[in-house]
This record gives structure tokens, C-alpha cells and sequence, in this order.
């Protein structure tokens, strides 16, 4: 039966999507190692990194379209689950440094060391175990969505008040984990990871595996999404993006199904968080700033909310441009960022995939019999 | 106190210059002192300090205020000791008599150094030498010196000041300063004991630091007696600290409102994510700049106007460009709130790199000018003087604003569109001109909250970005669409926060702010002042 | 639709190969030198990072005047890390793998240094960093040229306790809430209290970054200054929140003479954006000052001038840092005969480079350099006035003597010890020591 729902539920461009996926999980591995560095097609390490960071972002960008582009929830706060998911990987990775840490304890991070905290903080527990780090991945966030999203959506908070407060959340856990006394290493958070599961996190084999982990997570996060937006449930949600009050007449729970898919998309971007940690090797603060959560709202928008596909390619697309624009231009990288927003929301409110599959519908519809294909539930409404 | 002494250096200046007459016995003396001056080590010149104040030469105070201003220099060939001529640029007098020294070209004097310690030393000199003076603030600001000094030789002249003195508030700071020198001194105990009941009823920071003084140099019926004007003292000291919290609140309530006021109407009014609002603020800072940069090189006498001179340019460039920007970008996008935040997230990132590449990266500088410098001492409140009219300014700007949306048709014409587009278009309201105006008369009074910032904090290309999360918190807070509402949410904020700093530290205090408001929404969706009816759906 | 799907998967291949592409279409250009330069020129480090960016140009190009290094020019390579921590790894890793530098100069904030970091020991390969900084930190492939504390902290706080310095007695350390003010306030307290410095005469404060009302702090630190015993505040407050700050203390008639402030964090760069008239007789520590008397100074104040076009921009430490890191860097160079990290790094230990005060400063087997040290009064000009410097040179120590976890530690990257964190109780190399 599940089988039959996921034959269901994706598309060809599905296929296409996750093939695609899978192939780079499998050929950039396989270009940096086997490759010499001499070779013209070898990928170098730095890239390998690189374009796993992409596809934390992208995975980043998936939960937001799930929630803004099948839901209608604007969240400018999801970078605090994406932080808090990576925060919970960090704290493994920190457990996991033991005595080769500069002050050389056993037991406490260096950056407790020095602040002469005398013991192991007891929300620090358990975190030298794998498992256990791993359920926290994808509870902390989950269950601050719960609580955030139980309170918020029962009180009917919507629209711009909504987004409002998201980012009044991740501000505020931005303040708070800044501060030293906190426990999780203030402004400089968490770094200097040795290992992962007992492999250096700084050797090749590692990078590469780390990397397609976070292909095959983008193409599951794709698949669950997929799942869920093309159930049953996933037409109520529709139905609450398009008219919320309208569909809380006819009888559905509202609230009920936007928490739902509130707390399934913290989740997804906990997950993001914890791949993106050990392949850039850092988490602070920073990453909890509302700056970036617009950022990857952004991402969502340039590349087509509602399409999945597209808030991929989004997210990749313009971490890329970062990546080029502070290389080559730095000077320009903001005006660039800048024009890139404004001109996608005056000039494509699609998206680039919205645009796109817009083009080849009207291609389309030219070519064939009009009326045959249509783009359901895609696309967010007006 | 401090600021009174910068308020009268350049009258003590004058005053000194027209009762010059030096006589020869003492000015020798005097060129003997200012010898030590041209040591190498600051104690050596520290001692030359105490002499010059010891030859109680009419020219001693001139010549030491002239040390502190950093206006004393030695002549690089011959070591005497000269300040410049007030009359004539480049041109400098003997330090010893105000004689013409001659003209010097600056490589060929060297600046006589001075550190703090000097500094304290002048000061303390300052006030024994100027108790006599002929100007009543000049006897005040030496009496408070001396209280703070405690100098207990400077005893003597202050009785004889005491018996001379006409002016009664000017006695009281004496009878003040005299009991504060003999407690340090080691006069008889019932003298100290007088001395405590003349300190005791004025509470105060600096009487009670006197007063711990007391307690841990003194011992029996002294120390008592000082311990229980501490604890009385401390009583009164707490009743002003819970008042200067409320005026630390609304000092920071205002700003806040301030920074908010606009985007209540963009955002409020027209529901408009303006997430370029910071920017408008930081432009209006900028204009700020410009203008005192201007103003500075060219005409630099009307310094002190440029703030009024700035807040109509200020106005006037944010506004444009906040009429531009609904024009350009969110014309296209009306009902379709989210999306104006992203686009005006870009234009954001735009003006704020805009600004780094034409001003640089750097802070900028932007004056105080005079009348906004320095504190207003109400009891025990201190209330600088650039706080005070940062609030007043803004009361100026809510009820102005409030005045122009209730009275005038402009504002008639914004609030029928704000309820109800069609029908105000059908009754011959231009809509679009409406929207436009609105829009630039939000970026406006950004521009002007960004003039009166430009006082309190940096100017660099981040300024606006500090101010937008807390504007949006006020705006939701108080209910968007009500001006009231801001007002209230803004005062409120800032008050919460002043008290709760005290016990949570200041990041705390911030968070537990945060904390309220995200809670505060659940209860009340649409704020404290939430607009009823049809209006409010739109 | 399956031909809509390929157009969106070209897209999706487009980017990947376009990504791929850069990096592996290195050329390698054997004729010039390449010098990372890591310094954010936007976000909210761009305020002071900016500078730095421009005195590497200027470096670099003088150096090529005179003729390179090796005999090859040398080639700044600038990169934008934003602000942006992470970003800062990734700039890192591209100026060393892509790139291919020879050294990297840049990082100001800790976290970005400490972001940094595992890449440069990852990849060997060597950053000058040039910012005053908490220490508790030796890395073999980091040369520290800011100061270390005990070249600033405990210096500013000795001549505070001088009787030239106003015999101090009560202290109030006030700091943005980061790893460096917590360290070095640390650091402080166990120093006063070394010196006999009462609890009660202590009051510790933390700030968030960029706090700007500054009402309640400055009235507590009035407060606290008027228990009768002379109080000066020790500021480690970051770069933004100074203004406000200041603004403030002018604005409640706080006096230097009543109570000094000595800073961190402050210097000539900071005065700029700031009118400094109440300001005068505060103080700052620092190992350079814009004013001070050296003909080396002089020249390269003009210089400075001269090649940012003008006349108001002024210098400050970290600059002077770039400086004598960029020299120590190319002397070790054309001592080595080659740019190879390894090389390079055990030739560096012992260069010396001239200093900005008109001495010499020498690389030391820790990775720090020697310094003097200098206590500034501001002035009305956003100038300091040297008021006291330390007889001789200090040498930065990685690990303070006044810290629990450290005091036993020290750092000697010669070989055959070549650690970073040697333990002298227990006579082992702690930790990883890479």
C-alpha cells in the first residue's frame, strides 16, 4: 500500500528530480576519489563540501515550501529549527572530540573549560551517543514547532502577524544562545570537530559520504513532501492556503493540519541542520540571525514556491551565486542579492520553475489538444 | 558638574584676560613653577601643577586651564612655556606674565602632556583658585570641585568665602564643600558630627560616596552617625532609582516609537511589509551627516542648527525615495503582503550597500551640538539632555502625525482607503496617489527618527538593521493600524525592559521582551489596540 | 510533461557542472605569489574589517615595488567571507584549495578565527591573524600578531593600579557578552584578586552586541564608582556598542578623572565616528597608536593616506598587526627560499620585523609576537596621547598564567617539541596539539 502511495505520489519529473539526485550522490564521490587531482574532471574538496552545503540549504528550503507553498504559512523562522537541529549534531560532535580537546578534559568542551564550569551541564547528557543525538536532531525542533505552532495556529495567528513572531522566535533564541551562560559556547558556538562515528570528519571518504548523506536526504525530504502534499491531507492544506476560514467551515481541524505539517517541516530542517554542521564545521548564533531565514524564504521564492523541485533549486541557485559573487565581486554581492529579490517577486512571482512550467505549458497547450495537462496544486495562490 | 566646567572655560577665559595685571613678585614665582612643567616624568609635572596652584598667582588659573585644554606648549628652542594668543592666530604669550612671546609655527613648540592624574590635580587647583571669583557659577562649580576633592586644606579659604558669600545656593555648596573638607581632615568629632547633619539631607551619588569614606576612616560616634545617614540616604537613593527607571523607559519607549512610527503607518495603513524601513532611518542619519559635514566646512557657525536644518532634508529624501520605491516595486504587489517584505528585503540590501559604497564601511561622525550635550540634574535624575529632546521631539512627531491623519483631508482621504479601496476610488479619491503619499510620508518620518538616532547611536550602513525587528514588535504589539497603539506598545516595551535590566542583565531583559510579546500575540492576535469591524479584515 | 521535467533537471545539471567546473579549472599561475586575503567587506564586521582588506592592497603593493618575493610579484587574492562564519571556512577553504595562496591574512572576531581554524590545519597552510584576542589558543598553522592579553589586559590594568594611573582600587569590567571579553575578564579577575582586589570591589557586566541604550549600565557604573574608592571601568566592549556607550558616559558627566575607562577595543578607527570631546583623558591599550613618535610611523601614515586618496583616514593597531606580519611573513619567505607552509612556519620562529613604535618585534616559538605595550589618553582630535608604555618588549603568551585550565601550559612550535598546549606538570603534549 505504501508502495503504491509513493508510485502515486511522484511525478515524472519526480524520477527525473531524485535520478538526478542520486546520480550526483554517486558521481561526485566517485570524481573526487577516484579521480586523480590532476584530471580535468576531478572535484576537488572544497567543492565536495560546498555543494553538500548547498543540499543542507536546499533541504532547508523544502520544509519552507511546504509550509509556505502547500500551507501558506510565511515562517520567517526557520532557521531557528535548521540552528536547533544543528546545535544537537554539534553537541555529538563536541562529545565526540573527548580528551583531544586544547585543555585536554575528558569530559567538558573546551569552551566550558574556560569559562571554569566544573561539570557537564545536564542538558548536555546523553549526547555522547549517536542515537540519541540523532532523535534530538529531529525533536528539538519538533517539539519547539509543536509548542510554537500549537499555541500560534490555535489562536488563529496568521498571515503577517505569523511571520512576524517566527522571527521574533528565531531572534530571540539568537539572544539567547549568545549568551555565554547558556552552555553552548556563546558567539563562538560549537567547533573544531574531530570526528564523526569514530571517521575524521577531515578525511576525504568521510566529506564524500557526508555529501551523498545529504543528497539522499534532499531526495527523501522530497519524496515525504511529495507524500504528504499529494494525500488527502495535502488537499486540505491546499484548501487552507486558499481560503483558511472556508475550509474551517466545511468542518476540518485547521489548526490540526497546519501544526501537522508545521512540525514535519521543523523536523526536515533539523535534519538539514545536522548534515550542514559536520560538512562546514561550525554552528553558532549566527546561524539563528532572522537574516537568514529571509535568505532562504528567498531561495523558496526565486526558485517557485509550491513546486518542491523548485525551492531545491532555489536554495542551490542562489547559495551558488553567494559563493561566486563574494569570490569574484564582493563588492556587488548584496546589490546583486538585492536586485535578485526584487526582480523575482515585480518579474517572476512564480518562481523560476513557476516560470518555466508556465513557458512549457503554453508550449504545450499550442502543440496539443488545449485542456489536457494541468498543473494542479501547484503553484501557490494569489 | 562636568559639563558646567566646559560651559565656562571660555567665560573664565575672558574674565582673566580683562583683570590682567600681573604682579613681578609673584610671577616669578610662577615662571619658577611652570619651569616643571617641561619635565619628562608626569609626577615632576604633577608637582609643578601643585606649585603653580601654590603661587596663588592671578595667572595661575588661566595658565592651568590652558593645561587641561591642551593649550600650553614649550618652545622647542629656548623651553619657555607659552599659550596661544586669543586675539591673534599663530601667534603665543609667556604663560608666566601674557606677554607676547612672538609668532611660532607649530613644529617649533612641543604641547606640555597631561594625564588624568594631572588632570584631577588642575581641577582640584582649579577650585581653590577660583572660589573668590567675581561669577557665581564659577564660585559654584569651585564649591562643588571642592566637594568632590575634599581638599581640606582649601578650609581656610572656604570660610572666608562662606562669610563673604551672598548668594544663598551658592552658600549652601560651600557650607556643603566645608563640611565635606573637615571631614576629611582630622578635625574634632563634634565638628564631624556637624559636619554630617550639613551633608545628610541632600541624597546623593557623591555625598554617600563621602559618606562610605567616613564610615571606613573614621570609627565611634562619627562613623555612627554617617552610617545612619547612609541607610537614610540609601532609602531616598532607591525611590529616585525606580524613578529614573521609568524616565530611562521612556527615554528608550520613545525611541523605539520613534523608529516604529512609520512603519505603523506603511505597515499599519497600508499593510505594507516595509523591511526597508531600518534603511530609511539609516538614510535619515546619513542626511544628518551630510548636512554637519557641509555645515562644518563651510559655515561652521551654524553648527548648532544643523539638526533643524537636517530634519527637513532628512523629511524630504526618505520620502522621495519611499515614494520612489511604491512607485517602482510595491505598486505591483498590493494584496499580496509577503511578498512586498521580500522585495523590500532586497531593496534593503540594496541601500544598505548603496550607503557602504558612497560613505565607506565606516562609522560615521555626527555631533551633538551644544544644546544637546551634557545632563539636566532633577534631584537625583539625571536626564541628558539628548534624551530629553529625543522624547520630546517624538511627542512632537506622534501628535503632529495624529493631527495630519484626524484633521486634514489627506489624512481623511489615506484612513477612507485603508478601509475600503473600491469604495474610496468610487468616490473619487485618486487611490494610487494616496498610496503613494502614504508611503512617503512613512519613509519620511523614518528619515526624521533616523536624525534624531543619528545622536544616540552609530552611523554605518547597520543602523537600520538594529532598529527593524523592534519597530515590527512595536507595531504588532500595539495593534497595527492604530497610532495609539503604537504609542502605548512602544512605552511599554521600553519600560519593561528598563526594569526588568536591573535584575536579568540586559540580553535577558531583551529575550524575556521577545519572550511576552510572542505570548502576548497568542492571546491577542491582533495586538493591544486591534482595529474592530470590516476594516480590520481587509 | 517529461520534457518539462528534463528542462528542470538541466538546470539542476547546469548549476552542479557549472559549480564542478570552477573548481576543477584551476590554472595554476606559476608567476606570481598569491596572498589570501579573509576579510569580511560587508555584514556587520565589515566596519572594521574593511581597513584591514585596503592595508594588505597597500602591503602587497609596496612589496612588489620593491621587487616581490622570490623574484615573482606578488598577487592579493580578496575574497568577501560577509560576516558570515561559516562563509568564513568556505573562503578559506576556496583561497587554499582553489586558489592555491601561499598564506592567508584575515579573521578579526574570534568565532571567525575559531571558524577557520580547522581548515588551516586541514590543509597546512598558514593565517596571520591580526586582532587582539582572548588567547588560550596555540595553532601551527596560526601566527598570532594582535595581542595576546597579558599584551594589553594586564598592562592597562597595572598602570591603572600605578599611582601615575590613579591607584584604582575598585574595577568594573564591562564587556560585550563574547568569548574574548568573558576570557580576558576572567583573566582579570583572578589577576585583581591576585593583587588584593576585594569581591565586592569588582562588578563584572555583559552586553549583548550592538546594545545601544546604554542608560541603565552608565548609571550603575556611577553608582558602583561612588563608594568612595577610586573606580575605573575595564572595557572590553565590541566595536559597535562603543559609540552608544561613550555617547552616554559624556552625556552623564563621567569625567575621566572621575572615572577612567580603558578599552580594548577602541582605537582610532572607532574614534572617528565619534565627537571626542567629553571623551578626553579616557584611555585605551594598545601596542600602536596613530601618535606615536617614530619616523617608521610617519612614513607609513602617509603612505596609508596616500594610497586610500585621504587625508582623514587614520591607522590603528590591527593595522599595524597586518604590518609586522606581512614583513615577518616575506622575511621568512626569502629566508626559506620558498613559500611552502612547513618551511615557511620554522622559518618564521625568530624573524624579526620592525614595529610602527620604531622597535623591533620578533616571532616567537609560540606563534606570538613581541610588542610594547602603550596606554593612550583620547584627545579632541579621536587621537590618543601616549601617557605610559612598557620599558621593554612583552612577549604574547597563548596561555595565560592566570587562568585554572592553563596556567600549567605553554606553547613551543620548534621542533623536536612542536606543540601547541604542552603540559609542564605532566611533561605530555595535551590534546591533539595539531
Amino acid at each position: 500500500m505504501i508502495t503504491g502511495m509513493l508510485l502515486r505520489s511522484l511525478d515524472k519529473g519526480s524520477y527525473w528530480f531524485l535520478g538526478l539526485l542520486g546520480l550526483i550522490a554517486l558521481l561526485v564521490p566517485a570524481l573526487h576519489l577516484l579521480l586523480p587531482p590532476e584530471s580535468a574532471l576531478h572535484v576537488p574538496g572544497y567543492a565536495v563540501a560546498l555543494m553538500g552545503k548547498y543540499l543542507c540549504y536546499g533541504l532547508l528550503a523544502l520544509s519552507v515550501d511546504l509550509v509556505w507553498g502547500y500551507c501558506g504559512i510565511l515562517s520567517l523562522g526557520h532557521g531557528a529549527f535548521f540552528a536547533l537541529g544543528g546545535y544537537a549534531m554539534g553537541m555529538y560532535l563536541m562529545r565526540q572530540i573527548g580528551d583531544r580537546g586544547v585543555y585536554a578534559n575528558p569530559e567538558l568542551p573546551d569552551f566550558m573549560v574556560f569559562l571554569n564550569w566544573s561539570e557537564l551541564p545536564w542538558y548536555w547528557y546523553g549526547f555522547d551517543s549517536f542515537g540519541f543525538a540523532l532523535a534530538m536532531v529531529v525533536l528539538a525542533p519538533g517539539i519547539l514547532a509543536f509548542v510554537f505552532g500549537w499555541l500560534a495556529f490555535r489562536s488563529r495567528v496568521t498571515g503577517v502577524y505569523l511571520s512576524i513572531i517566527t522571527q521574533a522566535l528565531t531572534y530571540a533564541l539568537m539572544l539567547a544562545f549568545f549568551r555565554n551562560e547558556m552552555g553552548f559556547g556563546g558567539n563562538n558556538g560549537l567547533t573544531d570537530f574531530k570526528d564523526i562515528l569514530g571517521f575524521s570528519l577531515q578525511s576525504d571518504t568521510t566529506r564524500t559520504v557526508l555529501f551523498s548523506a545529504s543528497a539522499v536526504a534532499v531526495g527523501l525530504g522530497y519524496v515525504l513532501c511529495r507524500l504528504i502534499t499529494r494525500s488527502r491531507a495535502g488537499m486540505v492544506l491546499a484548501a487552507i492556503r486558499d481560503a483558511e476560514s472556508r475550509t474551517r467551515f466545511l468542518g476540518y481541524r485547521v489548526e490540526h493540519y497546519k501544526l501537522m505539517v508545521f512540525v514535519v517541516s521543523a523536523c526536515l530542517a533539523g535534519i538539514a541542520g545536522a548534515l550542514y554542521v559536520p560538512q562546514v564545521g561550525i554552528i553558532n548564533p549566527g546561524e539563528f540571525a532572522p537574516a537568514n531565514s529571509i535568505e532562504i524564504v528567498i531561495a523558496v521564492a526565486v526558485g517557485g514556491r509550491g513546486t518542491l523541485i523548485g525551492a531545491v533549486l532555489g536554495a542551490v541557485l542562489i547559495s551558488y551565486a553567494k559563493t561566486w559573487f563574494t569570490g569574484e565581486l564582493p563588492e556587488f554581492w548584496l546589490f546583486a542579492l538585492g536586485g535578485l529579490f526584487v526582480a523575482v517577486t515585480l518579474f517572476l512571482p512564480k518562481g523560476i520553475a513557476g516560470f518555466l512550467i508556465a513557458r512549457w505549458q503554453g508550449f504545450k497547450d499550442r502543440k496539443s489538444a488545449p485542456g489536457t495537462a494541468t498543473v494542479a496544486n501547484e503553484g501557490p495562490a494569489q | 558638574m562636568y559639563c558646567l566646567r566646559f560651559l565656562l572655560i571660555p567665560l573664565l577665559c575672558a574674565l582673566i584676560f580683562t583683570s590682567n595685571t600681573s604682579q613681578p613678585a609673584q610671577a616669578a614665582d610662577l615662571e619658577t613653577a611652570l619651569s616643571g612643567l617641561a619635565e619628562k616624568s608626569f609626577k615632576a609635572r604633577l608637582k609643578a601643577v601643585d606649585d603653580i596652584a601654590a603661587t596663588q598667582d592671578e595667572r595661575a588659573a588661566e595658565v592651568l586651564d590652558a593645561l587641561v585644554k591642551r593649550q600650553l606648549f614649550i618652545t622647542k628652542a629656548d623651553g619657555h612655556i607659552v599659550l596661544p594668543d586669543p586675539a591673534q592666530e599663530g601667534s603665543y604669550l609667556f604663560a608666566f606674565n601674557g606677554e607676547t612671546a612672538g609668532d611660532f609655527s607649530k613644529s617649533a613648540l612641543k604641547r606640555v602632556k597631561i594625564n588624568n592624574r594631572m588632570r584631577s590635580a588642575v581641577r582640584k587647583a582649579l577650585g581653590t583658585l577660583t572660589l573668590g571669583s567675581a561669577d557665581r557659577n564659577r564660585r559654584l562649580a569651585a564649591a562643588r570641585s571642592i566637594f568632590n576633592t575634599r581638599d581640606s586644606s582649601a578650609l581656610e579659604l572656604l570660610d572666608g568665602a562662606i562669610a563673604k558669600e551672598t548668594d544663598s545656593r551658592v552658600k549652601r555648596e560651600m557650607e556643603r564643600a566645608r563640611a565635606a573638607a573637615l571631614l576629611a581632615s582630622d578635625a574634632e568629632e563634634s565638628d564631624k558630627l556637624a559636619a554630617i547633619d550639613v551633608i545628610a539631607p541632600k541624597a546623593n551619588q557623591d555625598a554617600l560616596a563621602l559618606l562610605t569614606q567616613v564610615v571606613s576612616n573614621d570609627s565611634g560616634a562619627v562613623a555612627e552617625r554617617a552610617e545612619r545617614a547612609i541607610a537614610e540616604m540609601q532609602s531616598a537613593l532607591a525611590l529616585w532609582a525606580t524613578a529614573q527607571n521609568v524616565v530611562y523607559g521612556i527615554s528608550l519607549g520613545s525611541v523605539l516609537l520613534l523608529a516604529a512610527i512609520g512603519l505603523a503607518i506603511t505597515f499599519g495603513v497600508m499593510g505594507v511589509i516595509n523591511m526597508a524601513h531600518g534603511e530609511m532611518v539609516m538614510i535619515g542619519a546619513y542626511v544628518t551627516f551630510v548636512v554637519q559635514d557641509v555645515i562644518r566646512t563651510s559655515m561652521p557657525d551654524l553648527f548648532d542648527w544643523s539638526l533643524l536644518i537636517a530634519l527637513p532634508l532628512a523629511f524630504g529624501v526618505t520620502a522621495l525615495i519611499g515614494i520612489a520605491m511604491e512607485r517602482g516595486i510595491i505598486r505591483f504587489l498590493y494584496g499580496r503582503p509577503l511578498e512586498t517584505l521580500l522585495a523590500t528585503w532586497g531593496v534593503s540590501l540594496i541601500l544598505q550597500q548603496a550607503v557602504r559604497s558612497i560613505f565607506g564601511p565606516n562609522n560615521r561622525l555626527v555631533g551633538n551640538p551644544s544644546w544637546m550635550s551634557g545632563s539636566l540634574e532633577l534631584g537625583q535624575l539625571t536626564l541628558t539632555y539628548n534624551r530629553i529632546c529625543i522624547i520630546a521631539f517624538t511627542l512632537v512627531v506622534f501628535a503632529a502625525l495624529f493631527v495630519a491623519m484626524r484633521k486634514t483631508s489627506f489624512g481623511l482621504q489615506m484612513r477612507a482607503v485603508v478601509q475600503n479601496r473600491q469604495m474610496s476610488a468610487a468616490m473619487g479619491i485618486r487611490t494610487k496617489w494616496v498610496d503613494a503619499l502614504t508611503f512617503g510620508l512613512g519613509s519620511g518620518i523614518a528619515g526624521l527618527a533616523g536624525v534624531a538616532i543619528s545622536q544616540i547611536d552609530n552611523v554605518g550602513p547597520n543602523l537600520g538593521q538594529s532598529y527593524i525587528i523592534d519597530s515590527f514588535m512595536v507595531v504588532v504589539f500595539g495593534g497595527v493600524g492604530n497610532l495609539w497603539g503604537t504609542l502605548v506598545g512602544a512605552m511599554t516595551l521600553g519600560v519593561a525592559n528598563k526594569f526588568l535590566e536591573p535584575y536579568s542583565g540586559a540580553v535577558l531583559a531583551k529575550i524575556l521582551v521577545l519572550v511576552f510579546i510572542i505570548l502576548f500575540i497568542q492571546k491577542r492576535p491582533k495586538g493591544l489596540f486591534a482595529l474592530k469591524g470590516r476594516g480590520a479584515e481587509a | 510533461m517529461s520534457k518539462l521535467n528534463f528542462l528542470r533537471k538541466g538546470i539542476g545539471a547546469a548549476v552542479v557542472s557549472a559549480a564542478l567546473l570552477s573548481g576543477s579549472a584551476v590554472v595554476s599561475a606559476e608567476e606570481t605569489i598569491k596572498v589570501g586575503v579573509l576579510h569580511s567587506l560587508s555584514g556587520t564586521m565589515a566596519i572594521s574589517e574593511t581597513t584591514l582588506k585596503d592595508v594588505m592592497l597597500m602591503l602587497v603593493e609596496q612589496q612588489n615595488a620593491k621587487g616581490g618575493l622570490l623574484g615573482k610579484k606578488l598577487e592579493a587574492v580578496v575574497v568577501d567571507p560577509a560576516s558570515d562564519w561559516p562563509l568564513f571556512a568556505e573562503k578559506a577553504r576556496e583561497l587554499i584549495e582553489k586558489e592555491k595562496v601561499a598564506a592567508v591574512f584575515g579573521a578579526w572576531t574570534s568565532v571567525s578565527r575559531k571558524s577557520v581554524l580547522p581548515v588551516f590545519e586541514e590543509l597546512n597552510s598558514l593565517l596571520f591573524y591580526p586582532v587582539q584576542y582572548e588567547g588560550e589558543e596555540s595553532s601551527k598553522n596560526v601566527f598570532y600578531t594582535g595581542a595576546a592579553p597579558n599584551q594589553q589586559a594586564i598592562p592597562a590594568v597595572d598602570y591603572l593600579m600605578s599611582e601615575e594611573g590613579g591607584e584604582v582600587k575598585r574595577w568594573v569590567l564591562a564587556g560585550t557578552d563574547y568569548v574574548y571579553p568573558r576570557t580576558t575578564n576572567k583573566i582579570l579577575e583572578s589577576y585583581l584578586k591576585s593583587k588584593g582586589v576585594a569581591d565586592e570591589d569588582i562588578m563584572i557586566n555583559y552586553t549583548p552586541f550592538g546594545h545601544s541604550d546604554w542608560q541603565t549600565i552608565v548609571s550603575d557604573i556611577k553608582k558602583f564608582g561612588s563608594a568612595g574608592k577610586k573606580t575605573a571601568v575595564v572595557s572590553t566592549i565590541n566595536g559597535d556598542a562603543n559609540v552608544p556607550f561613550y555617547k552616554e558616559l559624556g552625556n552623564q558627566g563621567i569625567a575621566a578623572e572621575d572615572i577612567p575607562v580603558v578599552a580594548f577595543s577602541v582605537g582610532e578607527e572607532e574614534l572617528a565616528g565619534l565627537d571626542t570631546t567629553p571623551l578626553v583623558g579616557h584611555l585605551a591599550a594598545w601596542n600602536y597608536f596613530q601618535s606615536v613618535e617614530a619616523e617608521i610611523n610617519e612614513s607609513f601614515v602617509e603612505e596609508w593616506k596616500a594610497f586610500i586618496g585621504d587625508e582623514k583616514r587614520v591607522t590603528n593597531d590591527p593595522m599595524e598587526a597586518h604590518f609586522i606580519g606581512f614583513n615577518m611573513w616575506a622575511a621568512a619567505v626569502e629566508k626559506a627560499g620558498t613559500t611552502d607552509p612547513d618551511a615557511v612556519g620554522d622559518a618564521i620562529i625568530g624573524v624579526t620585523a620592525p614595529n610602527l613604535s620604531g622597535g623591533y618585534s620578533a616571532m616567537m616559538p609560540n606563534h606570538h609576537i613581541t610588542k610594547p605595550v602603550l596606554i593612550g589618553e583620547i584627545q579632541e582630535d579621536g587621537q590618543f596621547e601616549i601617557v605610559w608604555e612598557t620599558p621593554g618588549m612583552v612577549v604574547g603568551d597563548a596561555w595565560s598564567d592566570y587562568l585554572a585550565g592553563s596556567a600549567d601550559l605553554i606553547s613551543d612550535w620548534r621542533k623536536p617539541l612542536a606543540c601547541g598546549n604542552f603540559n609542564t606538570k605532566t611533561g605530555k603534549c595535551g590534546g591533539s596539539g595539531s
